[in-house]
């Protein structure tokens, strides 16, 4: 507390009704009343309790901020539920229903299994006796076996479960039941290897492999259903054919099918994929392609990937190779490319099974167990098994995960990956779509089908905020700075009193109103009106070297005659005049330089036009222009205003001495004031950066809100590429072209983003970098200020 | 002071002519930037108002023919400029006319080749009409029907009285369906959906709904008869009806009572025209919108932006103040207070975008699904009891530690390990109520009933007033802080001298001294607040809010409502409505309005700041 309290009453607690003591040594008319002790007391606790939480509130934002996007970096967790010991120590295929309360298992026998929590229950399929079994494996899609028999006949049991739950406190009891589809036969009593079945609306399609007795054969046998009056019509069976021959003598020996139902996909004996498409003349070779062609090893696991579209591959040795079908570059056919490689596992992978919701998978080795995510490529979590894996399954929500160990025992897990597609590779790095004929960066949140993955790059966004920013401070720092300089330096105080507001009033202006100016004024004004804004440029300053050169040769007394700053006044009218010329003579400019040639052959003068076909670049209305200009006015006064404090702070001192020593003030302001304002210079520049980053709505309404990758990011990162026209490099810092910014980009999509979602947290993420950026700009300003004004201190 | 070096330069400085293009070069940079500002004040001006300006009708007579007749389009001309073609490239000199009528022509705008125009002339009896649908109609009147047996010929010297007397009666009439509609409809509307809430809740028991569904029925029957009453009314709105010609010799009708105001615009004489001026400008200020808020008033909007920017300027004073006075009066000066100032002064710089996804996710997501539904994850019953008994045992530890002085401790300061016990304590109290607060297992929220529609879980004006409270929390922060610094220390040390505590001090010293840079920083803070739209956007404002955030349906106040703001007015009306071109005007004269706010509000702020410097430097002296 302040030491004049100690002149007060001694004791301003003391109780009332304590008896008398000693006379105080301060007077009575001295003494502070004890209300006025106890407000104090009482606002010293508010003003603390007050100040203090506010203060931690507003840091609160940055804590909250980050609270949300720490999970997109969290890894997955995976832990134990229960364990359930199967019926048959045989089982090579278990399931999961919806909630994981009733896995089945099945061994190739006629019975499948269901194993609640108190009972096992064995349920026939309902085959006819004699049926021998010899190939089983699981639907993709479904709660649905696959069966192929040893006379080859093909054919699928669909499993059903029925949730019951008297009241919602009751416990559910779940009961599955079978249903075994009408037999397809292969015209090949041979035992069936290997089975893959597909539907897509009325084209249904098994393909198999046959071990007959003249060498395994390949053979598909489709279904069409007929359209009924009813609804869906009787199935009819198309007979068999042999795609053996296809093979060129390589042995199969599995068969995959994706759900387009139009192709197969054949592994060989030499570890060889053939990819075989029906052609409208009939089945053909599309692709023979040998995945392990750099090691030497055995493919040991071979399955589709939710949509259908990648291939995962596991072989021998460890590796994991996910291959995809796309265009490449020349071709117009889809074709299978190696995409992604995984860290390899330090055992064989034997088990895969990938989730029914997104492009994560399960693959397992002996001990080891690593849950993977498909499009960024990486293991997201490695689990280390004290038994040995000899099954897999996944529910279809994939939370969670039953690993069988070798003594036929369910051990359940729940998996808790909540943000798999998130990480720094996919915020950061460049990733192989599926369908894309190379790495990108992209921004692609939402998209129309279930199987869509989102593309959820920062790159292209930050890209478009760099770029946005770079046009602004190209237009708004030679204006500021200049007009900062004049202001400071060479304006009289009383035109200084109203040319400062003026400026201020700038700031003021609302970012949604330059953004609608931008958009439905300037855009459509300048479209056409390029040629006159180059001149316009020109223009400017060539006035001020006109009026300058007329003005030296004016004699010395007269010069003096005219007030200080009053070169202003006699510039603007020059400036104005000659800038209405150059508007005007934009269109001669433009048919004298920017004649595009039109296809069929004629030449038409038009910027439009030229600019595309000049660089190869597109021409848009709402283009960097128009944003750059606009956001001029949100950056111009924050340059001037601080860059002009700075310039007016220089010690008149200096200057003073300057001036005695003979200097012009032209050669005042360029060794004195420059210099030494150049720290507060240079902040100014900082903090009007900052504000152009975080421009939004002005960005929102005034592009094309175009999220920009690729010539940019090659310029950035480093990898050269290829782009097209005269400048390869230029495409997309291109001046008329549009682009989306990281602030326009939160405020377009997060009211559709749902709260929780990746795509929610990733546009936290965005707001987070763009926290970051503008606090780190205006922190080192505000130090650099602070030295500034030390500096002059000393001075 | 800083004047003190900007004496005129000697005649000496001008000795040496170096460099002096140069000088004249950032003459352009002044000269650059005032053009801007002023050319963009003027532009919004006069856009602005001449949308209000009634201009006057022409009537093109085309080369074309139409019906064998030259076709002939009457309207305003909106814009001269050039087109290419794009067969030929030949330039194109093309006007853009206003035709109105958008129910006859599907369209409002046309644009016109020069040289497809035969004529042009001004006819004398061309009417301007706002109607309540389809926008302005633009037509020459023919005669008033009031009945299929009744009429009034446009030449009848009583036809315009008449036609003045039947609008002015719709207008009144509109009013009257207005009030049944949105009052007492909606009241009894309100008390209805109250009245099922609690029937939905009350358990099936018959002697507790009976009374209940009784009540329904009375209020179902009243809204039947004041439904009644209002489609009596709209009918009755529907009897006179104005037969009319557009241009093009097509003979239309339209019910008068749905004409809101019209003008002969080729007949007004300069006062005339000033009196329909005003009156737009009247009707603009004080109309719902109508049309998908492409035509009538944006009083929704202004209402909207006055109440947010109340709110939060209500929100962010005593917030800023306390934590200034904090700042610079309480705070231990040192590397620590110099930090926490400058990352204060530099939150004023984060985008407020960033702000407003703060606002989302915390405030609307986080405190208002909160107040729906309670805790969405609850603490376990027995550690919630645990963390409630430690808040209370540190409270009252704390209060113990806080309270308890013998008499001669209360002037010695305090031990260190004492205040930091005491403080840890009462961080420690904070922080447990907080979490016994935040994660209660027995607060199921207070608006359970609603869900799973959200009544504070989604945005609202309380959302977006906080959120923006937040933005420009620094500015206050700062100004306050300026202007308590400029206080003379001289005036506190005498005020601390003659015996004021401290607090007496601040109260009666510092803080009126500071009054005036108190109110700057206040006056830009709503400033800023009132021309943001970026956050905004994504806590709680809409296009076109049903009902204002106060009425007198109770509570009155109605905080979650999302409301209209004049900044989105702007962004929606040149962006997200059909028809942008038709939009313009009402963009234009809404751009107008928020700069005129906001310059307003700043020069006010320049004002007072330029006047608090002049008294400080003249007090430091």
């Amino acid at each position: 507390m302040l030491p004049m309290q100690s002149a007060e009453s001694p004791d301003p607690l003391r109780d009332p009704a304590a008896p008398p003591r000693s006379p105080s040594p301060v007077p009575e008319r001295f003494t502070v009343s004890k209300g006025v002790l106890r407000l104090d007391r009482f606002m010293t606790y508010v003003i603390l309790v007050g100040g203090i939480g506010i203060i931690a509130a507003v840091f609160g934002i940055f804590v909250f901020i980050g609270s949300v996007i720490w999970p997109l970096f969290q890894s997955p967790t995976l832990t134990p539920l229960r364990e359930l010991p199967l019926a048959t120590s045989g089982t090579t295929l278990v399931g999961l229903d919806e909630r994981s309360e009733l896995p089945y298992s099945y061994d190739g026998s006629a019975d499948l299994h269901f194993h609640s929590a108190s009972s096992n229950l064995s349920q026939p399929l309902g085959l006819e006796p004699g049926t021998q079994i010899t190939f089983w494996r699981q639907d993709r899609l479904n709660d649905r076996i696959l069966l192929g028999t040893q006379d080859g006949r093909v054919g699928f049991v669909d499993i059903s479960f029925t949730a019951k739950q008297s009241s919602p406190t009751a416990p559910r009891s779940v009961t599955g039941s079978l249903k075994l589809a009408p037999w397809l036969t292969l015209n090949n009593p041979a035992p069936v290897e290997s089975l893959d079945y597909a539907s897509q609306g009325e084209r249904k399609l098994f393909g198999a492999i046959v071990n007959a007795p003249e060498g395994p054969k390949l053979l598909v046998v489709g279904q069409r259903q007929k359209k009924g009056l009813m609804g869906a019509g009787k199935l009819e069976a198309t007979p068999p054919e042999d795609l053996t021959p296809l093979l060129a003598g390589a042995r199969p020996i599995r068969v995959l099918l994706p759900g387009t139902a139009d192709a197969i996909v054949v592994q060989t004996q030499t570890n060889e994929l053939l990819y075989l498409f029906r052609a409208p003349s009939g089945w053909e070779v599309r692709q023979q392609i040998k995945p392990f062609a750099d090691i030497d090893t055995d493919i040991t696991v071979m399955d589709f990937l939710y949509g259908d579209v990648s291939l995962v591959l596991g072989d021998s040795k460890g590796n994991v190779r996910i291959l995809s079908l796309n265009v490449p570059p020349g071709s117009d056919r889809r074709l299978f490319a190696e995409t992604q490689r995984l860290k390899p596992l330090d055992t064989p992978i034997r088990h895969f099974v990938a989730s029914r919701r997104n492009k994560s998978f399960v693959v397992a080795g002996d001990t080891q167990c690593a849950l993977c995510y498909a499009t960024t490529g990486t293991v997201r979590s490695i689990l280390e098994l004290p038994y040995t894996v000899r099954s897999l399954c996944l529910d279809a929500k994939a939370e969670h995960l039953g690993i069988v160990d070798s003594n036929g025992t369910l051990h359940l897990n729940t998996v808790h990956d909540p943000h798999p597609e998130a990480g720094w590779r996919t915020f950061f790095g460049k990733i192989w779509y599926e369908g894309y004929s190379e790495p990108k960066w992209e921004w692609q949140s939402t998209g129309g089908t279930d199987d869509f993955e989102p593309k959820l790059s920062l790159v292209p966004l930050i890209i478009g905020s760099i770029k946005g920013t770079l046009y602004a401070m190209l237009f708004a720092v030679p204006i500021a700075l200049l007009a900062a300089i004049y202001t400071s330096q060479f304006l009289s105080a009383s035109v200084k009193r109203i040319v400062k507001p003026a400026m201020e009033i700038m700031a003021s202006l609302p970012s949604v109103v330059l953004g609608f100016l931008a958009a439905l004024w300037l855009a459509p004004l300048i479209e056409t009106k390029v040629p006159s804004i180059l001149l316009l440029v020109l223009s400017i300053p060539l006035s001020a070297m006109i009026a300058g050169s007329i003005w030296i040769r004016v004699p010395l007394h007269q010069r003096n005659r005219l007030p200080r700053g009053a070169e202003f006044w006699l510039l603007a009218p020059l400036m104005a005049a000659l800038g209405y010329l150059a508007w005007l003579s934009g269109p001669a400019l433009e048919s004298l330089l920017f004649v595009a040639n039109l296809p069929d052959g004629s030449q038409i003068a038009d910027f439009r036009l030229w600019w595309p076909q000049f660089t190869g670049l597109p021409y848009d209305q709402r283009n960097c222009l128009v944003v750059g200009f606009m956001m001029g006015f949100a950056v111009i006064p924050v340059i001037f205003t601080i860059a002009e404090d700075a310039l007016s702070n220089v010690p008149p001192a200096l200057t003073s001495a300057a001036e005695a020593l003979g200097a012009s003030r032209w050669q005042v302001v360029r060794t004195v004031v420059l210099p030494i304002a150049s720290a507060g210079i240079f902040s100014a520049l900082m903090i009007g950066l900052g504000r152009a980053v975080g421009e939004t709505m002005i960005v929102v309404m005034a592009t094309g809100n175009t999220p920009v990758v690729d010539a940019a990011g090659r310029l950035l990162f480093g990898d050269p590429g290829l782009g097209g026209g005269l400048f390869p490099l230029a495409d997309h810092w291109n001046i008329f072209s549009g682009m989306r910014t990281l602030s326009a980009n939160i405020a377009v999509e997060l009211p559709e983003a749902a709260q929780g979602s990746t795509h929610y947290r990733t546009l936290f993420l965005g707001a987070f970098a763009l926290f970051l950026m503008t606090f780190v700009l205006n922190t080192a300003a505000e130090l650099l200020r602070q030295r500034l004004r030390e500096k002059f201190k000393i001075v | 002071m800083s004047d003190a070096h900007s004496n005129p330069p000697s005649s000496a400085a001008l000795l040496s002519s170096k460099g002096e293009i140069k000088v004249w070069l950032t003459a352009t940079g002044l000269s650059v930037g005032l053009f801007m500002v002023i050319g963009l004040l003027l532009l919004i001006t006069w856009n602005g108002l001449s949308v209000f300006w009634p201009q006057p009708v022409s009537e093109f007579t085309l080369t074309s023919q139409k019906d064998g007749a030259p076709e002939k389009i009457a309207g305003i001309i909106t814009k001269n400029q050039t087109r290419r073609s794009a067969a030929t490239g030949q330039a194109i000199e093309e006007i853009q006319v206003f035709t109105g009528n958008r129910d006859a022509y599907g369209l409002a705008f046309r644009f016109l080749d020069q040289s497809s125009l035969a004529s042009t002339s001004l006819p004398a009896d061309y009417i301007v009409a706002e109607r309540s649908e389809y926008g302005k109609a633009i037509f020459t009147p023919v005669r008033l029907e009031f009945s299929p047996t009744q009429s009034l010929l446009a030449s009848d010297p009583t036809f315009f009285p008449e036609l003045h007397r039947l609008v002015k009666e719709g207008n009144a009439r509109r009013t009257e369906i207005t009030t049944l509609e949105k009052h007492e409809i909606g009241a009894v509307n309100a008390r209805i959906d109250k009245l099922e809430i609690r029937l939905r809740k009350a358990d099936s028991t018959a002697e507790d709904r009976a009374p209940l569904e009784q009540e329904l029925a009375q209020l179902r029957s009243e809204y039947a008869t004041l439904a009644t009453q209002a489609a009596t009314l709209r009918d009755r709105q529907k009897v006179e009806k104005l037969v009319y010609r557009l241009a093009s010799g097509e003979e239309r009708n339209q019910a008068v009572a749905e004409i809101i105001h019209f003008y002969q615009p080729n007949q007004l004489t300069l006062g005339g025209r000033f009196k329909i001026f005003l009156h737009h400008a009247i009707a603009f200020l004080t109309e719902e919108p109508r049309e998908a808020n492409t035509e009538g008033g944006i009083f929704p909007a202004i209402f909207g932006t006055f109440v947010m920017t109340l709110l939060m300027a209500a929100l962010v004073t005593p917030l800023g103040i306390i934590a200034a006075i904090y700042l610079h009066e309480y705070a231990k000066p040192g590397i620590m207070l110099q930090s926490i100032r400058i990352c204060v002064n530099n939150l004023a710089g984060v985008p407020s975008i960033v702000f407003g996804v703060f606002g989302l996710g915390f405030f609307v997501y986080g405190v208002g699904g909160y107040i729906d539904h309670g805790p969405a994850y609850p603490l376990p019953e027995r550690w919630w009891f645990l963390a409630s008994l430690g808040a209370v045992i540190s409270l009252v530890l704390a209060l113990l530690l806080t309270l308890k002085y013998s008499p001669t401790q209360a002037l010695q300061p305090k031990s260190k390990a004492r205040s930091f016990a005491e403080n840890s304590l009462w961080i420690t109290t904070a922080l447990l109520t907080l979490l016994t607060l935040a994660k209660c297992p027995y607060f199921h929220g207070f608006f359970s009933d609603k869900l799973p529609s959200p009544t504070f879980g989604t945005g609202g004006i309380l959302w977006a007033s906080i959120t923006l409270s937040l933005m420009t929390l620094p500015v206050v922060i700062v100004a306050t802080e300026e202007a308590l610094s400029a206080v003379p220390r001289g005036v506190r040390e005498a005020a601390l001298a003659c015996g004021a505590s401290k607090w007496q001090m601040i109260q009666r010293i510092a803080l009126p001294g500071a009054l005036p840079g108190v109110m700057t920083g206040i006056i830009l803070a709503m400033a800023r607040g009132a021309g943001e739209v970026a956050p905004l956007m994504i806590t709680g404002v809409v296009k076109l809010a049903p009902s204002l955030p106060l009425d007198g349906i109770a509570p009155f106040i109605h905080a979650e409502r999302k409301f209209m703001h004049l900044g989105f007015h702007i962004f929606d009306l040149g962006f997200q409505s059909p028809d942008s071109e038709a939009a313009k005007p009402m963009v234009f004269a809404t751009t107008l309005l928020l700069i005129f706010l906001v310059v307003v509000l700043n020069l006010t702020a320049i004002q007072i700041r330029s006047h608090l410097r002049r008294k400080l430097q003249a007090s430091a002296f």
